[in-house]
């Protein structure tokens, strides 16, 4: 909320009426009392300069002769019926101070802060809970509503402990912002100050209960969004507390956006406490990579340290939420990082050299084998770029086995829509049936899980899932655990296949730790089916999604980085691993010469002969697509480790030293290789949707088998080289699984 | 108040180049003899020896061997003389001398190589640094 905004108003009576300025005390006249009165006295309102809505807040109407007229400070505005006085002040441009209202969360109504008056209503109404009526005259400036929110000001101030020096809200809290504007200057109260014991929710939320206003929208997130009954509140009147009713954890992947959306500093970050102040940070707009969604995080820095991530609303993927893993994995940026190129030496150990050397060496053993034994493998968190670049190198050495790790080995790029969510992630939201096959989204995708949870309490969709055992925060059906209920279902054997079929909008999601089984043309030809016999695929509908695990795999798949052979790994001489460490690497000979590019001593590096040390996510410029297709784009926020170097640039040099010089300098130049290949990646920001359906698919002859499908994340908190370098994703994951 | 004690006099203007040049070699003489305690104050004998100094010294002085204005000269050699005084009383760090007086010399340490001739510009900014 604007505090220069909220200041203004509430300079603004003070200017024009001399009495306020020499009383500064809280004093009651006639006509505060009597809103009739000073309604009356309030001479017509001159023509008001048009005012736009709040942070650009557009409305739309569903029909438009539902729509109602209310005058805000005089100020027609037009807005669609349901609408609340406090949404309509915010579309005539009026910024309503509130600290319980949260646009996405149910309407408590309990801070009382919002209150306005309502011309012909004997009281201030509580805005965000009043709905607006034809005609109603709303008055958010006048003395009955000021003195009414620094009334309720001066109540939560009572028992507010005066913290703010230690606290580590301060300077982005609410309530700081909005004493500023409402409060007094001086306390009348004098007794003891009421405190609270605080709650201990895990390695991730700190917990100062003192400060809490009652507001209960972690309570109301809690419930409605992330579906955890964990929180809520005990007590009544000066007793009342939030907590967890029994001494417990709060569990949950989605926890920490109660930092976010608690307006003081109750709820804070356990691993930020007391380590920057927030106007010293430095924000950067960038993507996660933790996942396949590309949620859109603002990452803070100071200096060369990224110290805090947090979330950028966008309303088609992550709305104004992250998970855990995205918010708390940034210690791993910190540590287990490769800062010099190395070679290891007879001995077995790493010892560190320049970049002219190392790059020479890889380069010559590159030249010594042939061309067929040399094998590329991107990680599943590069950048788009890099993987460009990659596939340029190794098919200028004439090698044309390069993927990246998680897409398997025989998938197939050629048809867009067999690799991507084609429903896209907020369209999930007019689904009324969903089928997940072998895909547990609470752990694979957080913020698509949210949104079918979200889908789900809306519209009471209907969810089938087949897969092993997992947790769900929505009501489900446990169909079966294997490929032969997906059968059942295909050949309409099945209860559900009828569901499918009387859907309107059924939605179909594969998960992507399919690629990896043998028999995965065979189910996803099965699948094909059901979504044909369910009328999946219509015109005005694409239900057939495919949820990814990793940010680097739809690019990888639409820059074409499929291998050619699908056993070259047992043959390979020459092993480019660009960051990739989850590829079993136990295939790979002996005497192979494995160079491992990438930033974090992981998995991969035990393995290497040469390490050549990259940028991580945080310090590069990077194209990234997400599982639904849109391309998003990573910023630098600090500068990169010791003497790592970008991805693709590391690629480019190597090129040049083993004389197949690729012919691009720039990012720039790198992009408009891309457009030659897949132009959609370029597309910032706009999701690209397939062109083609499945029926252009040849005929799948493959037998599937009938072994049950398994879970392609066993760890939700360490998915990747940077969450398993992560301190605190590694305290989750002791404290928080399920064992 | 020991600076003070120490402090530059300002000399009146040399009279012609004849007089400014002697005014160099005087000056110098005081730079060579104040060698030793700065090695001795600056603990530098574990990375230069006297005779480097002294060339140090010299090359600085030739650096402006052209200069022909007297005017130019005393400037020039005011703000050498300032430059000793504030080496002499301790005003700069052992890393400053190092930096400006010893390796400084030859430019920073760059790993060159006869090799890189030929290499395209994009190669030598990539072995120099990740920002170009
Ligand atoms: S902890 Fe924060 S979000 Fe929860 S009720 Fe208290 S003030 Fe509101
Ligand atoms: S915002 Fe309306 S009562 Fe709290």
């Amino acid at each position: 909320m604007g505090l220069g905004l909220l200041a203004s108003r509430a300079m603004r009576p003070i200017k024009s009426s001399n009495f306020r300025m020499c009383a500064r005390y809280i004093v009651t006249k006639p006509e505060l009392q009597s809103p009739e009165s000073a309604a009356a006295e309030a001479p017509a309102q001159p023509d008001l300069p048009p005012r736009t809505p709040v942070g650009g807040a557009r409305i739309h109407f569903p029909n438009p002769e539902d729509a109602i007229e209310v005058f805000v400070d005089g100020y027609p505005v037009k807005i669609p019926k349901g609408f609340t006085v406090l949404q309509a002040c915010e579309v005539a441009g009026v910024d309503i101070p509130r600290f319980c209202y949260h646009s996405r969360l149910s309407i408590a109504g309990n801070c009382r802060m919002c209150l306005v008056e309502v011309e012909k209503s004997p009281k201030p109404v509580a805005s965000c809970a009043m709905p607006a009526l034809p005609g109603m005259k709303i008055k958010t400036d006048t003395p009955v509503a000021k003195k009414a929110r620094e009334g309720v000001m001066e109540f939560l101030l009572m028992n507010h402990p005066l913290d703010c020096p230690i606290c580590d809200q301060g300077g982005e809290c609410d309530l700081q912002d909005q004493s500023m504007a409402f409060g007094s200057d001086r306390g009348r109260f004098t007794e003891m100050k009421r405190s609270v014991v605080d709650k201990n929710l895990g390695p991730l939320v700190k917990t100062v209960m003192t400060r809490c206003i009652q507001c209960t929208r972690c309570v109301r997130f809690a419930t409605e969004v992330a579906g955890v009954q964990d929180l809520g509140m005990l007590g009544r009147g000066s007793g009342e507390e939030i907590g967890t009713y029994v001494e417990k954890l709060m569990t949950s992947e989605l926890s920490g956006n109660v930092i976010d959306i608690c307006p003081v500093g109750a709820l804070t970050s356990k691993p930020f406490a007391f380590k920057a102040r927030n106007w010293e940070l430095k924000g950067t707009e960038s993507i996660d990579v933790t996942d396949a969604v590309g949620s859109n995080i603002r990452i803070d820095s100071r200096g060369p340290e990224v110290l805090r991530i947090t979330p950028r609303l966008n309303e088609d993927i992550n709305e104004e939420w992250i998970s855990d893993k995205t918010r708390f994995c940034y210690d791993g940026l910190k540590r287990q990082r490769l800062n010099d190129p190395m070679i290891r030496g007879a001995d077995g150990r790493f010892k560190a050299m320049s970049w002219r050397d190392a790059l020479a060496v890889v380069a010559e053993v590159a030249h010594q084998v042939k061309p067929e034994e040399i094998v590329g493998i991107a990680g599943k968190l590069s950048d788009a770029e890099s993987m460009m670049a990659l596939k340029d190198f190794l098919n200028k050495m004439g090698s044309n086995n390069v993927w990246c790790e998680g897409n398997g080995m025989q998938t197939s790029a050629d048809l867009r829509s067999g690799y991507i969510m084609n429903t896209s992630i907020s369209g999930l939201e007019k689904a009324d049936l969903f089928l997940l096959v072998g895909t547990q989204p609470r752990v694979e995708a957080t913020m698509v899980n949210a949104r079918i949870r979200k889908t789900v309490r809306a519209t009471n969709a209907k969810v089938g899932y087949i897969g092993p055992e997992t947790d769900f925060n929505y009501d489900h059906q446990h169909l079966g655990t294997g490929p032969n209920t997906l059968v059942e279902i295909a050949e309409g054997r099945h209860a559900f296949s009828s569901a499918i079929s009387n859907a309107k909008n059924p939605v179909i999601i594969v998960g992507a730790g399919l690629f990896e089984r043998d028999d995965k043309d065979a189910i996803f030809s099965a699948v094909e089916t059901i979504a044909k016999n369910g009328n999946v695929i219509r015109p005005d509908w694409n239900g057939l999604n495919v949820l990814l695990l990793n940010a680097a795999q739809a690019a990888a798949l639409d820059l074409g980085l499929v291998p050619e052979s699908s056993n070259c790994l047992e043959s390979a001489k020459f092993v480019y691993l660009m960051g990739a460490d989850d590829v079993n690497l136990d295939k790979v000979p002996n005497d192979a010469f494995v160079v491992y590019q990438g930033h974090h001593g992981d998995s991969g590096v035990y393995r290497a002969n040469v390490i050549l040390p990259a940028a991580a996510f945080s310090e590069k410029e990077g194209t990234y697509e997400n599982t639904e297709g849109c391309s998003q784009q990573t910023l630098p926020a600090v500068p990169t480790v010791g003497d790592a170097r970008d991805d693709w640039k590391i690629i480019r040099a190597l090129s040049e030293v083993a004389g197949m010089r690729l012919p691009y300098d720039t990012v720039g130049a790198i992009r408009s290789r891309i457009r030659m290949v897949a132009p959609n990646l370029l597309h910032m920001d706009e999701r690209e949707p397939a062109t083609f359906g499945p029926s252009l698919k040849p005929k799948c002859t493959q037998k599937m088998s009938s072994t049950p499908f398994s879970s392609a994340i066993e760890n939700f908190y360490m998915t990747d080289a940077i969450t398993r370098a992560s301190k605190i994703m590694a305290q989750c994951s002791a404290m928080l699984l399920k064992k | 108040m020991a600076f003070a004690a120490r402090a530059v006099k300002v000399p009146p203007n040399s009279a012609s180049l004849e007089e400014a040049r002697c005014r160099v070699f005087d000056f110098f003489r005081t730079a060579c003899r104040s060698i030793p305690s700065i090695i001795d104050i600056y603990n530098l004998d574990e990375v230069v020896t006297k005779s480097q100094l002294r060339s140090t010294i010299a090359s600085e002085i030739r650096k402006n061997a052209h200069i022909t204005n007297p005017k130019v000269i005393d400037m020039l050699l005011f703000k050498g003389t300032e430059e000793l005084n504030n080496i002499l009383e301790h005003a700069k760090q052992r890393h400053h001398m190092i930096g400006q007086y010893v390796v400084g010399r030859e430019g920073l340490v760059h790993d060159r190589d006869p090799k890189d001739e030929g290499i395209s510009s994009f190669l030598k900014n990539f072995y120099n640094s990740n920002y170009f």
